[in-house]
């Protein structure tokens, strides 16, 4: 035999009755204001910061996708901005030579004898190693 | 509790309080609504451990919440929605982790004995029977979905009408009896076999 919808029914508004045991909400006040307290000792922490901007981040919903490309281009930019640019780079002006240029005196053959010519070391490709 | 708009928010005082840092206000708040939402969670959840870690999440969640509170709802059927919203999602996780098996959840309910049926107090034998029957109750509501788990518990638990089940739900009150009546038959044949 079916119970009735209405038995049902007071079967289940028993269960309105059910309830913890007795200081259940004593201890659990102790343990959400222990909670609270380690939570905002971790929030004091450098970890607090990226946990914080994270949760923010979290709760922006669909939104945070045009946030994060407004901060992508943002960095782009400010990058593209603050590189130096060689265009930027002005040459000093143009100083006018007022010096003579005197040619250099011809050197000695016996001087010329005395320089040692030959090629120290050469690089793998024959270039001259200092 | 429904809400009516024409009356106002009786714990107005309580939320601005605590809203402002005063912590007490806060405990009041726990105090008076810990109880209706434990009922709502363990009936859900049918886990005392887990039913302790959400409902510390859920207020946890409601406590740093509070300034978004715009009071709009009344602070019951804000944090009630935040109660539903988050066992739900615990209870689709909990599906996903494991198939829990029905020994590791509660089937026997911690029931005060005082406020069962006073009539059986003296007839032990009928007294038996409803705790068994209970048991089977409890199991037979472990077999139902969410969803579904969800509607009895709010309308015949917790005696919540439709509509405000629609409105924290996001349902409309026509779904919430569809629900209703077949959690209803469900729950019947679970029982024949319990019943005389």
């Amino acid at each position: 035999m079916k119970p009735s919808v209405e038995e049902i029914g007071s079967l289940l508004a028993l269960k309105r009755h059910e309830r913890p045991e007795e200081g259940y909400f004593d201890d659990f006040l102790r343990e959400f204001h222990q909670r609270r307290r380690e939570e905002e000792a971790l929030k004091a922490g450098p970890s607090g910061w990226l946990r914080r901007a994270s949760a923010w981040f979290s709760s922006l919903g669909a939104s945070k996708w045009a946030y994060g490309a407004g901060l992508a281009y943002a960095t782009i930019m400010a990058l593209f901005l603050l590189a130096p640019d060689s265009a930027q780079v002005q040459s000093a002006p143009p100083v006018p030579v007022n010096y003579k240029v005197a040619p250099a005196e011809p050197v000695a053959v016996e001087q010329l004898n005395a320089l040692d010519l030959r090629p120290s070391s050469q690089g793998s490709t024959g270039e001259q190693e200092f | 509790m429904p809400d009516d708009p024409l009356q106002p928010d009786p714990d107005e005082d309580l939320v601005t309080r605590a809203r402002n840092g005063d912590t007490r206000a806060f405990d009041a708040l726990i105090l008076k609504y810990g109880e209706k939402l434990y009922g709502l969670v363990y009936n859900m959840t049918s886990h005392k451990e887990d039913t302790n870690d959400l409902l510390q999440d859920i207020f946890a969640k409601a406590y740093y919440s509070l300034p978004r509170f715009r009071g709009q709802a009344s602070f019951y059927t804000w944090i009630y929605q935040i109660a539903v919203n988050m066992t739900l999602n615990f209870l689709k996780k909990r599906k996903r982790r494991s198939g829990m098996s029905l020994n590791e959840l509660d089937s026997s309910a911690q029931l005060d004995p005082g406020l069962v049926d006073s009539s059986h107090m003296a007839n032990p034998e009928k007294q038996s029977k409803l705790h068994e029957l209970q048991k089977r109750l409890n199991e037979a509501m472990l077999s139902l979905s969410e969803a579904h788990r969800t509607v009895v518990t709010m309308f015949d638990i917790q005696g919540m009408p439709h509509a405000e089940i629609a409105r924290i739900l996001k349902i409309s009150e026509g779904t919430v009896r569809s629900r209703l009546h077949y959690a209803h038959l469900h729950l019947q044949s679970k029982l024949q076999d319990y019943w005389e």
